[in-house]
């Protein structure tokens, strides 16, 4: 194979060279600001280059990566969310001056690449490659927990163990549909003559089980509440939308949008309701805002999968939409806990500590409820017009069982976003005391950003909404 | 210029430039500490007049649709901006306009706690409000629908008495509760016109034209139903009704009696009733039996409750079942009744909102046991209270009375037994009308009254003006009723409508 064969989209080649530059800088001297300028550029650069490639494209389903619309949007997508972590993580990392933690921006590219890896993948190679690089750049970003670091350790064990039990999960299935068709294609295996059709079940179901345990479907989603409580906030954030995204593009780019197999169906039926209720169920119970959001997070995939399971025309413009509206409605409930978090205690965790906030920061408060409301799908946000497209998919093809599980999931959860929101306003017991709010202009620009897609995407949906799922 | 969507936007833009005139820089720049207030009040006056201006733009030839306005927003859902007036949603704007007038002059000049976010919040209702009337695209319908719940909940939860927050959660949940389910039609429907004539269209007209089943018309129907009963509210799911009326400050209390409430009655006028006029008939039995326990239920429970405003909030319930009751007589006779009982329910109750928040301002308590014989010291609140209080016990000559007997009759036509019944709740409003008059306004006075500032006389005024509409529309309702019918959604005007429009 000469280079001229090669296939390779750009973002992958600029996060890669982001990446050599960082580790290169480290050699010659440690800088936490330079490491994190490097980050941010990388990430930019690379968002602008989604669409390009090097190489030509291969003819037929030869080649390890592909390059469509699906691929460029989630691959914004990962590439915009992981820019706003980034952002994020900035104050924390330039504050502790004397450890230089570059490892952090480090790790993060890491994943980032990974996960662009597998939204561009078309064979089961570099999913796995990506999935890995993502698995265990998350591992070691989940134990950077300075404050809390027996905290940190403990997340970071737990993912490592779970996430590694599901790649072998995953990585049987692959060898068992290789066995059968005898190529890595990225496509559910369709067994060949002489080979038991139920092998190529078998396979099916342990990919996708696999995919679920990333995806933190319920019953596989015991890790994400825990682990997302012990990262930092901003490696929460990446947990909750930069690896969901990619995993959920594989998952579309995998199954196809058209019928899965009958028995798979009911299967996904079955996962779908109780991810549903499953999540709002903890989130209802939960105390801290942490798991919280990840408990929502579990909830919103669900309605997603609403959405894929109900194919038709309104479909990829739904996707499209409800993924925008999920990424960026959590990033910016994330943004918010971050530039509030130095006054709270460590995380931002109990809700209780939110109290007041309506007195002490309008304007964080402001944009937080209306990420609250967006999620629990009420207008002027966007996650309105993306819960509207979900159930408009779900009736167009009659998934009445999850419709009701769309509703009762989607009353439950306007309570426990609600009561966040109510907390928020209560009057605070002592006089509003002024705390020396520090400049936080990256923060706070993140949040107006943030916000103003939340509002305008929500007033004026049309743009958003484009066809983008593969053929 | 079309005046359909400065109604709704005036309001919003309006609340904007007060909450910005409320931050406290610019209202020490402005040297005026009620600025949100005249701002509130100077946008009210604009939209009067756009109201004014549409009202009188009304076209030689009648037509039933009096506006149109309609712009393209989510093309490729068949989703636009449409904007449809006709004399039911101008005549229950105009009620909105006078209640948040009335408002403004009696009850939220003194709302000095971030007085700007407050006056915002109540335009936001508003636009909300108006927004549901005149929306004829189910999306934008169910959007308004929505998004006036926010700033409600927020006037409730922040500016409310004692138990604010969990009145305001409850309110928000039921509502939302039901929304989701009316969705769920909206979409059904839309869909069963998708697969009929091959059009993704949330157009109010197309839609009606839909062919539907029996079966699944009742059901869609039934889903709209689940979201008006909760806003009415219809007994079983009132719940949320007392708690937030009484929790909430004085102006959302108005709000929420007599424009809110009334939301509920519009959506079941013009979605249950007009869109599935079938599946609207083989249900009226279960919708007037509902109406009348409500009548009955709210009824007796008013004439058990010692704080004011619960007292009026049960007695809501029991003058919206008359509402539920005409509506779904079908007859026109009991529709002209119950959008007449909604104009006078919501000016009646309203007021007395109005004057119970102003006792309870003076008196710091809501408790009728230690309330009472507030003529001497204050006669004029006073006699306002007795006048509206008698207006809602459906005294004749008001317009309570005219819209309930109007209601009655058409009820006796379909049913003697459910009138009989639905008098009897005439008893008992008449039970708890008096003894709030009773307790509050005649009793002697219970323990020593300090000498309360009585209404001024711009606030009578505001008040007056109410009364005289109660008594225009007790005394003579023929052109209320002649110009707030509801206009059909069939072919016939919906060719008229386009021939207006362009």
């Amino acid at each position: 194979m000469t280079l001229h064969d090669t296939f390779l989209p750009s973002p992958l080649l600029v996060l890669s060279a982001g990446i050599m530059l960082m580790l290169a800088g480290m050699a010659w001297r440690r800088s936490v600001v330079r490491g994190l300028s490097i980050g941010l550029v990388t990430e930019l650069v690379a968002l602008g280059m989604v669409t390009h490639h090097t190489g030509t494209v291969p003819d037929g389903s030869m080649g390890l990566f592909i390059q469509d619309h699906w691929t460029a949007f989630t691959a914004m997508l990962v590439l915009f969310s992981s820019a706003c972590i980034l952002l994020m993580s900035w104050r924390d990392l330039t504050d502790d001056g004397a450890r230089p933690a570059e490892e952090y921006p480090l790790l993060l590219l890491l994943g980032t690449l990974g996960a662009t890896a597998m939204v561009f993948s078309a064979s089961y190679v570099p999913f796995f490659l990506g999935l890995e690089i993502v698995g265990i750049s998350l591992m070691g970003l989940v134990a950077f927990n300075h404050r809390h670091f027996m905290r940190g350790c403990e997340a970071a064990m737990k993912y490592l163990i779970l996430s590694g039990l599901s790649s072998a999960v995953l990585l049987f299935g692959m060898g068992l549909a290789y066995a059968l068709t005898g190529s890595l294609r990225f496509a559910p295996p369709i067994p060949a003559d002489g080979m038991p059709p139920a092998m190529a079940m078998v396979a099916t179901v342990m990919i996708l089980v696999g995919m679920f345990f990333k995806l933190s479907v319920v019953p596989f989603h015991m890790w994400l509440p825990d682990v997302m409580e012990g990262a930092p906030l901003p490696v929460a954030a990446f947990i909750a939308v930069v690896s969901k995204i990619a995993i959920f593009s594989t998952f579309v780019r995998y199954f196809g949008t058209g019928s899965l197999p009958p028995a798979l169906n009911g299967m996904l039926y079955a996962v779908i309701i109780l991810t549903i209720l499953g999540g709002n169920l903890l989130a209802l119970r939960q105390s801290s805002l942490t798991r919280l959001m990840a408990c929502s997070s579990i909830a919103h995939v669900g309605y997603l999968l609403i959405a894929f399971l109900s194919p038709g025309p309104l479909q990829p413009g739904v996707i499209t939409v409800y993924l925008v509206a999920y990424t960026v409605s959590t990033l910016g409930v994330f943004a918010v806990m971050c530039a509030c978090s130095p006054s709270l205690s460590p995380n931002g965790a109990a809700i209780t500590q939110w109290g007041g906030l309506f007195f002490t920061r309008p304007f964080m408060a402001t944009a937080m409820s209306l990420m609250l409301l967006s999620l629990a799908g009420i207008p002027p946000g966007i996650g309105f017009f993306a819960k509207f497209g979900v159930a408009a998919t779900g009736v167009a093809r009659q998934r009445d069982l999850l419709l009701g599980a769309l509703v009762t999931g989607s009353i439950m959860g306007l309570y426990y976003y609600l009561n966040i929101i109510r907390v928020m306003m209560k009057a605070p017991a002592t006089p509003a005391t002024k705390t020396a709010w520090r400049m936080e202009p990256e923060l706070t620009t993140l949040v107006i950003v943030l916000t103003m897609i939340v509002v305008i995407g929500g007033l004026f949906p049309a743009r958003i909404i484009h066809p983008f799922l593969p053929g | 210029m079309n005046p359909l969507p400065a109604l709704v936007l005036l309001p919003i833009a309006g609340g904007g430039v007060a909450w910005l005139a409320g931050r406290s820089r610019m209202a020490a720049a402005l040297r005026v500490h009620d600025a949100p207030w005249r701002i509130a009040l100077m946008t009210l006056v604009l939209e009067t007049l756009v109201l004014l201006v549409a009202t009188l733009r009304h076209p030689a030839h009648a037509e039933p649709w009096m506006a149109h306005f309609s712009m393209p927003w989510v093309p490729t859902m068949g989703i636009a901006v449409r904007l449809d007036m006709d004399g039911l949603s101008l005549a229950l704007i105009w009620l909105s306009l006078i209640l948040c007038l009335a408002c403004l002059f009696l009850a939220t000049r003194q709302v000095m706690a971030n007085g700007g976010v407050f006056h915002f919040l109540l335009l936001a209702t508003l636009a909300g409000v108006i927004g549901t009337f005149l929306a004829t695209d189910l999306f934008l319908f169910f959007f308004f629908w929505e998004l006036m719940l926010v700033p409600m909940f927020v006037l409730i939860a922040v500016w409310g008495h004692e138990d604010r927050q969990r009145a305001a959660l409850k309110f928000f949940l039921f509502t939302q509760g039901g929304g989701l389910l009316m969705l769920l039609s909206i979409l059904g429907l839309v869909m069963m016109h998708y697969r009929a004539d091959g059009v993704l269209t949330f157009d109010y007209f197309a839609l009606a034209a839909t062919p539907l089943s029996p079966t699944v018309s009742m059901l869609l129907m039934l889903g709209f139903f689940a979201a008006f009963a909760v806003k009415l509210p219809v007994v079983p799911v009132h719940v949320w009704l007392p708690d937030a009326h009484t929790q909430a400050p004085t102006a959302a209390s108005v709000l929420l009696a007599g424009i809110l409430l009334k939301t509920g009655g519009y959506g079941m006028i013009r979605f249950n009733v007009m869109l599935f006029p079938d599946a609207a008939a083989r249900f009226a039995p279960l919708a007037m039996g509902l109406g009348v326990a409500g009548i009955l239920y709210g009824a007796w429970l008013s004439c058990s409750q010692d704080d004011v405003k619960r007292l009026i909030a049960y007695g809501s319930i029991s003058h919206m079942g008359f509402v539920l009751l005409g509506i779904f007589s079908s007859s026109p006779m009991g529709m002209e009744g119950a959008i007449v009982q909604m104009l006078a329910h919501g000016l009646s109750t309203g007021a007395l909102f109005l004057v119970a928040g102003s006792i309870e301002e003076r008196m710091h308590t809501r408790d009728m046991r230690r309330i009472g014989g507030l003529w001497a010291a204050m006669p004029r609140l006073s006699s306002a209270g007795v006048f509206f209080a008698v207006a809602s016990l459906g005294m004749p000559g008001l317009g309570n009375f005219a819209g309930e007997f109007l209601v009655l009759l058409a009820t006796w036509h379909v049913s003697p037994p459910v009138a009989v019944l639905a008098s009897v709740g005439l008893v008992l409003s008449a039970i708890y009308a008096l003894r709030l008059v009773n307790s509050i306004f005649l009793a002697p006075q219970g323990g020593s009254l300090q000498p309360m500032a009585d209404f001024p006389a711009r606030q009578m005024m505001a008040l007056g003006c109410i009364m005289a509409f109660l008594v225009v529309l007790g005394l003579y309702p023929q052109p209320f009723m002649t110009f707030s019918a509801p206009s059909s959604p069939f072919p016939t005007t919906a060719a008229g409508r386009e021939g207006h429009a362009s």
